[in-house]
């Protein structure tokens, strides 16, 4: 214990790794957190060529308030959305337009009512500003049809589509219907790439943790001692599962406080649906949160485990570092040009997959059984991250040794 | 106590780097002589059990050292030639997590860890980084970590590298009062080190062990075989080519060569005492 303490005490004091903590906090979260909701994203448009206000705070609660009058999203409260909206566009009250979240609700009325959009607007009006609120109807029939269409399309047939249907299925409804942008942002940008910007800070810090034994030429004085390399091994693999999880902790917390200030909890029993209407899984906001930070730890964990064991068979730290980022940014990058089976393989390695596939119908089909993909992305990653250790141990075992 | 090398070899590819050495160590100070690339360092590191020697053991009061494990390095205190730090370690950081890699407990550790930078004399940058040390003063915290956990096996590879004339003082009074129940090993090219505070010499040549014992016994076999000789300086350059010359010196006009030679090399040669670095120079010479 007491020298998982200094291991990890060393690994703080070097200046690299508190660099590295501090460019991954501001870009995590007072740039990627608490500038996106106060300036980037939620500020109120100062014109039509994009610039926003640095005044997100009252801006968001603008926009809860706006739509805390529907309450749920039935076929009367979509029609009185759109009535409202085309009123505002009539009245070119460009406030009220910018408060009432149109960009999801319009991608929902071209998904559920497609027939509705007349091809001659496209890119000269919203759906939202033509189209007759009162052949809105029968809104969850509609997306029923649209979660049956689609898995049509991504040629999901036989059983696999009966076991998504069967998950939709427990999707509650009506949905709880409030300003869904706030948690768009949460769900679909800010959880789910916390793992990409962690990849880069973990390999650079951890890369050198075995390797960096190297470079200091501290071989000999660590054989010749007591507890020698094999005790030393473990108080380093706890070191790296330990800052993983310190740095995650770091970031999630800043992340979730920075949320709570300003969008506060309003909506986290909305499904996620109503972000994306085909998604099939039956959670809510907060679920859908827990589950894209719990991928995130977990990826992390087998990524610095992944990271540890090319730490422990290079012997240069430079060398670990390059593959430690070829194992992370390598299959993301080349993984939209593989074929379909290798990118749901290159999916399950740590941090390479995505937490927001609770929004897709992505499934692994293994020993006979359809298995939605998130069941997997969240538990194959850290099981190959330690599954990485025991080689880890043997391989710097075998070189301490020369 | 006692250490027993039995027939250590160590073999790289073609190149024999130790061949069969063998002999008993008991609690006392050894020095270890030899030039660059005479096995020294190979033999000290298959001595630590961190090198497998290719045959041959190393055997610690009949038991083989490389089954003893942690058992064996308990015992053992370790100064390697190139020496590895943590640069961003302060002299106390890196003594405190040395001595946890020991198995020393905390309490235990801290109180060791202040006695022995007040040994080595580096108290006062306890607290500072050891990239911005002295040579000297790294090699000082080399000393000190060798030492933490009383090691009744200390083995130092060259620890008066980088030392200066002062520190190498301090560390041979340090040393010669450890030796007493202990085995100590050190090998430098410093050999008036050695010739001040080890009670055996070990003399090592191409990977052989080629003389041990005492200093007195060691210089006695080179007696009669020293000689110096007034000469000019004219004359100097000359002897040089013909004789082997361990020290050349001015005084006035004249120069005082130091020859090692098994006859009198002239009738003005004078017979002198021998020292250790005479018997080095005489058993290396080509």
């Amino acid at each position: 214990m007491e020298l998982f303490r200094l291991e990890h005490k060393k690994l703080w004091r070097k200046k690299s790794t508190r660099i590295c903590v501090m460019l991954c906090f501001l870009y995590c979260v007072v740039i990627g957190s608490f500038l996106v909701y106060q300036w980037f994203s939620f500020g109120s448009r100062k014109d039509n060529m994009g610039g926003r206000s640095f005044d997100g705070y009252e801006n968001i609660r603008n926009c809860q308030a706006y739509f805390s009058k529907y309450g749920e999203l039935t076929d009367e409260t979509l029609q009185e959305w759109v009535r409202d909206y085309q009123s505002a566009h009539e009245a070119e009250d460009e406030q009220t337009m910018e408060n009432s979240g149109w960009q999801i609700v319009n991608s929902m009325l071209k998904g559920l009512y497609p027939e509705l959009e007349e091809e001659d607007m496209l890119g000269i009006m919203l759906m939202s500003c033509y189209v007759e609120p009162d052949k809105l109807t029968e809104v969850y029939e509609r997306r029923e049809k649209a979660v049956e269409t689609f898995l049509d399309i991504s040629g999901q047939t036989g059983a696999e589509r009966e076991y998504l249907l069967q998950m939709d299925d427990k999707v509650r409804e009506p949905f709880s219907w409030k300003w869904v942008e706030g948690w768009s942002a949460v769900l679909g940008d800010q959880v789910s790439g916390l793992g990409t910007v962690m990849a880069l800070f973990l390999a650079i810090v951890l890369s050198s943790l075995f390797a960096g034994e190297w470079h200091d030429n501290t071989s000999a004085l660590i054989l010749t001692t007591k507890n020698g390399w094999r005790k030393l091994a473990l108080a380093k693999i706890l070191t790296g599962i330990s800052f993983a999880l310190e740095l995650f902790v770091l970031l999630a917390a800043g992340m979730i406080v920075s949320q709570l200030v300003f969008l506060g909890t309003e909506g986290w029993d909305m499904p996620i649906q109503t972000i994306k209407m085909i998604a099939i899984a039956p959670m809510n906001m907060l679920q859908g949160e827990i589950y894209e930070y719990a991928f995130t730890m977990l990826g992390a964990v087998g990524f610095a485990g992944v990271v540890m064991l090319l730490s422990a068979c290079c012997k240069n730290h430079v060398l670990a570092l390059l593959l430690s980022l070829a194992v992370a940014y390598g299959p993301m990058t080349v993984k939209d040009f593989a074929p379909y089976w290798l990118e749901k393989a290159f999916d399950l390695l740590p941090l390479v997959g995505s937490g927001a596939d609770i929004f897709r119908t992505n499934t692994f089909h293994l020993l006979g059984r359809y298995i939605w993909s998130p069941y997997l992305l969240i538990w194959v990653p850290v099981l190959l991250g330690v599954l990485c250790l025991p080689p880890a141990v043997r391989g710097w075992a075998r070189r301490m040794r020369g | 106590m006692e250490v027993s090398i039995d027939r250590l070899t160590k073999h790289y590819g073609r190149k024999i780097a130790v061949d069969c050495v063998s002999t008993v160590l008991k609690p006392g100070m050894y020095g270890l002589l030899g030039e660059n690339g005479a096995g020294k360092t190979t033999l000290m590191r298959m001595l630590c059990a961190i090198l497998e020697p290719t045959s041959g053991e190393v055997l610690l009061d009949g038991r083989e050292v490389s089954s003893m494990g942690a058992d064996y390095r308990d015992l053992l205190g370790y100064l390697p030639q190139d020496f590895g730090y943590y640069p961003n370690d302060t002299a106390e950081e890196f003594l405190l997590y040395m001595a946890a890699l020991k198995g020393i407990p905390r309490n235990r550790a801290k109180k060791r860890v202040k006695e022995l930078l007040e040994t080595v004399g580096l108290q006062d940058v306890a607290a500072k980084k050891i990239k911005s040390f002295s040579g000297g003063m790294k090699q000082r915290v080399g000393i000190a970590q060798a030492l933490l956990n009383h090691p009744k096996i200390l083995v130092l590879d060259e620890p008066t590298a980088g030392l200066d004339p002062k520190e190498r003082v301090r560390f041979r009074n340090l040393i010669s009062d450890y030796a007493k129940d202990r085995i100590v090993i050190l090998s430098t090219y410093i050999v008036s080190d050695i010739e001040a505070i080890a009670d055996e010499v070990l003399l090592m040549r191409k990977g052989k062990l080629v003389s041990q014992g005492t200093v007195p016994e060691l210089t006695k076999r080179a007696e009669g075989k020293v000689w110096e000789l007034a000469v000019s300086p004219a004359e100097a350059a000359r002897w040089q080519k013909k004789e082997a010359v361990a020290n050349l010196r001015h005084e006035g006009d004249q120069v005082i060569l130091r020859i090692l030679s098994d006859d009198r090399p002239a009738e003005e040669a004078v017979c002198c005492e021998t020292t250790l670095e005479d018997l080095y120079l005489q058993s290396f010479r080509e």
